[in-house]
C-alpha cells in the first residue's frame, strides 16, 4: 500500500483556498495560501484531484467553488431583501462578493454570515462627491442594511413572548421621587435606531412587493422591537429617541429626563406633559419588563 | 485489504467492552418523516398534519430566541424529532468546536432529539467554514482522524453519533479505500449509527463511475439507522445534489434494496429549494409505503433520470437553509 502523497490538513488547506478564490479554481490553485499547501498547477493538478470520466479535476473543483459564492450570496440575499430591491441582484452580489473575501464566514451558522456587512459597505463607502457633510445614496444603502441586520438579530435573538411585561398601571402609584430614582428594564429584543433615511418604509414596501422608490434623506429615529415573534418598528422624534436610548443604556427615569431637558428644542413644560403620555404608550408597546428603584 | 492493524489494535479494547450492535442501534423505527422548513410553520401549526417524523436543521434552532425555536418546541410536543446538523465538521482538521457541541447537546435535551446526525465530510478548515459539505480524501490517515474525532463527540454527547454519506464531486488521488469501505470501517471503530442517503449514493456513482447498487450492498446494514431521499439536478456530464425536486425512480429502485438489506429503517425526504406546498411534500414520502410494501417495480408514474440537461445550470448544492426574517 502506498503511503499518500499529501496529509489529510495539506490536502484540507489546499482544496479550501483553491475553491473560495473569488477569481476561480484556477486562481486559488496558483494562489500563495494554495501553493503553500501543495504546489500543484492546474496542468498537474491531477495529482491531487482524480477526474471522472465526463470531467478534468478542474472542472470537478469548479463545482465546489461556483457553489461557494452562489450558495454564500444566496444567503445575504434572504438576509438583505431591500438592500437587494435597491441595488439590483447584480450589483448586490458583487458587494457580497467583496464582502465575503473580507470577512469571510468563521461561524457554525449561518446567522452570523451577514454581521458585518453594514461595517463592510460603511468601510468601502466612496468619498461624497460634492461636500464632506453630503448625505447621499451610499449613506441610504449602508442605513438600510443597518435596519435590515438589526432586523435579523431582533427575529432570531431573545424576545419577551414568554415573559410579563411592565404595565402602565405597574408604576402610577409610584412617588415622583422614587419614579425618578428606578431604573426601566427594557424587553431584550427593544432596539433604538438613529437613520439618515425613512429605509423602514422602503423595507417595508419592499415585503410587501411593491416598488418603492428611493425616498429622501430625512432624519430618522425609530424603535425596533419583537412583538409575538414578528419584527415591529415604531418612528420616534428625536427627543423620545434620545430618551430611550438613555433609559436602555441603563440610566435612572431621572438622569434620562435630566440629559434630554438639555439637549431638546421642545419648551421643558411640554417636554414634562408630553413625558406620560409617552411612558404609557411605550409600556402599551411592551418596550420594557420592570421597573426596579435603585 | 487494507492495513487497518493500527486502528484496530488502538480499539481492541473498546470493542471488548462495547457489545455487538443492535439494528439501527436500537433506535425506533419512526416511520416516514420529513424535513422541517420555515416555509411550512404555518402550515404544520394549524393543521397538525399526519406526518410520522420531523427532521431539523440543528444549526437554525440552537442559537435561536425567536420564532423559528418557538414553532420547534410546539412541533416537538407532537411529533418525534431527529437533529440533523451540517457543521459538525467530523473530518476537518481544525479543533472540534466544544461551544457547538454543547448546544448540540442542549438542543437535544429541550426537544427529545430521537438521535444526532450530521455529515462524514469537513466544512472548514484555518478557522473559516465554506458551509458546504467537503468530501474527505479516503485513506488511513484520514480514517483514524475521523475515528478519534467521533469518539470525542460521541462521548461529549454521552450518545451515538449518527453519520451520513454526503454527496460529492471530486475524489482524491491519496485515497486508498472506497467510500463504502471508509464508511464501514468508520462504523465498527466507532460504534456510530449510519445515515444512508440513497439519493447521495446515485449522486456520487454517477460523478464518481461507481456501482450504487455494489455500494449499498457493501455497507453494513445492521448500523443504518436512518434513510435520506431527495431530488438532485441532471448536469449530463455529472449531478448536483440540489434538494431541489422529485425522487426519481432509480433512487427508488435503490431504496427498495436498501429497505430490503436494512429491513426498514426511517426515512426522511429532504426538499431544500423549490420547496412546494407541505402537501405535496407528504405525499412525496408517502410513495415510499409502496416500496416497502413490495407491490411497485416500475411504476408508470415514475420519474425516470431526465436525459435532458436541466435548464437550471446554476444548480447549487445548498447543504444549509437561511431562515428569513418575519418583519412588518
Ligand atoms: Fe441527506
Amino acid at each position: 500500500m502506498s503511503q499518500p502523497k499529501h496529509s489529510l490538513d495539506q490536502i484540507q488547506r489546499w482544496m479550501f483556498h483553491a475553491i473560495v478564490h473569488p477569481a476561480g479554481v484556477n486562481a486559488g490553485i496558483e494562489s500563495p495560501e494554495s501553493q503553500s499547501q501543495i504546489p500543484v498547477t492546474p496542468q498537474t493538478v491531477e495529482a491531487v484531484v482524480s477526474r471522472s470520466k465526463a470531467l478534468t479535476s478542474i472542472e470537478r473543483l469548479n463545482i465546489y467553488s461556483n457553489a461557494y459564492l452562489a450558495r454564500l450570496t444566496e444567503c445575504l440575499q434572504a438576509e438583505y431583501p431591500a438592500l437587494v430591491h435597491a441595488l439590483g441582484k447584480e450589483l448586490f452580489d458583487q458587494f457580497a462578493i467583496g464582502y465575503l473575501q473580507k470577512y469571510p464566514s468563521t461561524s457554525y451558522t449561518l446567522s452570523d454570515l451577514g454581521k458585518d456587512f453594514p461595517k463592510y459597505l460603511q468601510e468601502t463607502r466612496p468619498d461624497s462627491e460634492t461636500s464632506d457633510a453630503q448625505i447621499d445614496w451610499p449613506d441610504f444603502l449602508i442605513d438600510l442594511a443597518i435596519l435590515e441586520r438589526n432586523y435579523c438579530e431582533i427575529f432570531d435573538g431573545p424576545g419577551s413572548e414568554n415573559q410579563a411585561i411592565l404595565q402602565p398601571d405597574d408604576f402610577v402609584t409610584l412617588s415622583p421621587n422614587a419614579w425618578a430614582n428606578s431604573r426601566l428594564i427594557s424587553v431584550p429584543c427593544l432596539r433604538v435606531l438613529q437613520l439618515r433615511f425613512p429605509v423602514h418604509e422602503y423595507a417595508s414596501a419592499v415585503r410587501r412587493g411593491e416598488e418603492p422608490p428611493v425616498p429622501n434623506a430625512d432624519p430618522t429615529f425609530l424603535a425596533v422591537t419583537r412583538r409575538q415573534y414578528v419584527v415591529r418598528r415604531e418612528t420616534l422624534s428625536k427627543t423620545q429617541f434620545q430618551l430611550l436610548n438613555e433609559i436602555i443604556n441603563g440610566s435612572t427615569i431621572g438622569a434620562a429626563i435630566k440629559s434630554v431637558a438639555g439637549q431638546t428644542e421642545m419648551g421643558l413644560d411640554h417636554l414634562a406633559q408630553s413625558l406620560r403620555h409617552w411612558f404609557r404608550i411605550w409600556c402599551q408597546a411592551g418596550y420594557f419588563q420592570s421597573i426596579e428603584p435603585i | 485489504m487494507m492495513g487497518f492493524v493500527g486502528v484496530l489494535l488502538f480499539h481492541q479494547s473498546l470493542k471488548t467492552v462495547i457489545p455487538m450492535a443492535e439494528s439501527r442501534l436500537g433506535h425506533p423505527h419512526l416511520g416516514l418523516g420529513v424535513g422541517l422548513r420555515s416555509a411550512h410553520y404555518s402550515h404544520i401549526l394549524e393543521h397538525q398534519p399526519d406526518v410520522d417524523w420531523f427532521e431539523i436543521i440543528s444549526e437554525n434552532y440552537m442559537d435561536s430566541g425567536g420564532r423559528p425555536r418557538y414553532v420547534l418546541e410546539q412541533i416537538a410536543n407532537r411529533y418525534p424529532i431527529v437533529m440533523h446538523g451540517v457543521s459538525l465538521s467530523i473530518g476537518s482538521t481544525d479543533p472540534l468546536n466544544i461551544d457547538y457541541l454543547d448546544k448540540l447537546k442542549a438542543l437535544a435535551n429541550v426537544v427529545n432529539a430521537r438521535w444526532i446526525s450530521d455529515h462524514v465530510c469537513w466544512t472548514g478548515v484555518a478557522g473559516r467554514n465554506g458551509h458546504d459539505l467537503l468530501p474527505i480524501p479516503l485513506n488511513e490517515e484520514s480514517l483514524q482522524h475521523t475515528v478519534r474525532r467521533i469518539n470525542i463527540v460521541q462521548d461529549h454527547l454521552e450518545r451515538p453519533l449518527v453519520l451520513e454519506n454526503p454527496s460529492s464531486y471530486v475524489t482524491f488521488a491519496d485515497s486508498t479505500m472506497e467510500e463504502w469501505e471508509f464508511i464501514s470501517h468508520m462504523a465498527d471503530e466507532t460504534n456510530c449509527g449510519l445515515l444512508l442517503d440513497v439519493n447521495n449514493v446515485y449522486v456520487s456513482s454517477v460523478n464518481h463511475d461507481f456501482d450504487a447498487e455494489h455500494y449499498i450492498r457493501s455497507i453494513p446494514w445492521d448500523r443504518v439507522v436512518q434513510f435520506h431521499l431527495a431530488g438532485h439536478t441532471n448536469c449530463r456530464t455529472h449531478l448536483i445534489d440540489t434538494h431541489d425536486g422529485e425522487v426519481i425512480d432509480p433512487v427508488w429502485q435503490l431504496y427498495r434494496l436498501a429497505h430490503e438489506l436494512t429491513g426498514g429503517v426511517s426515512t426522511l425526504l429532504e426538499w431544500d429549494a423549490s420547496i412546494p406546498p407541505f402537501p405535496v411534500l407528504h405525499a412525496e414520502v408517502l410513495k415510499a409505503q409502496k416500496y416497502i410494501d413490495g407491490s411497485q417495480s416500475v411504476d408508470s408514474a415514475a420519474v425516470p433520470e431526465s436525459n435532458e440537461p436541466s435548464p437550471n445550470s446554476e444548480a447549487v448544492p445548498h447543504p444549509a437553509v437561511y431562515v428569513s426574517v418575519e418583519a412588518e
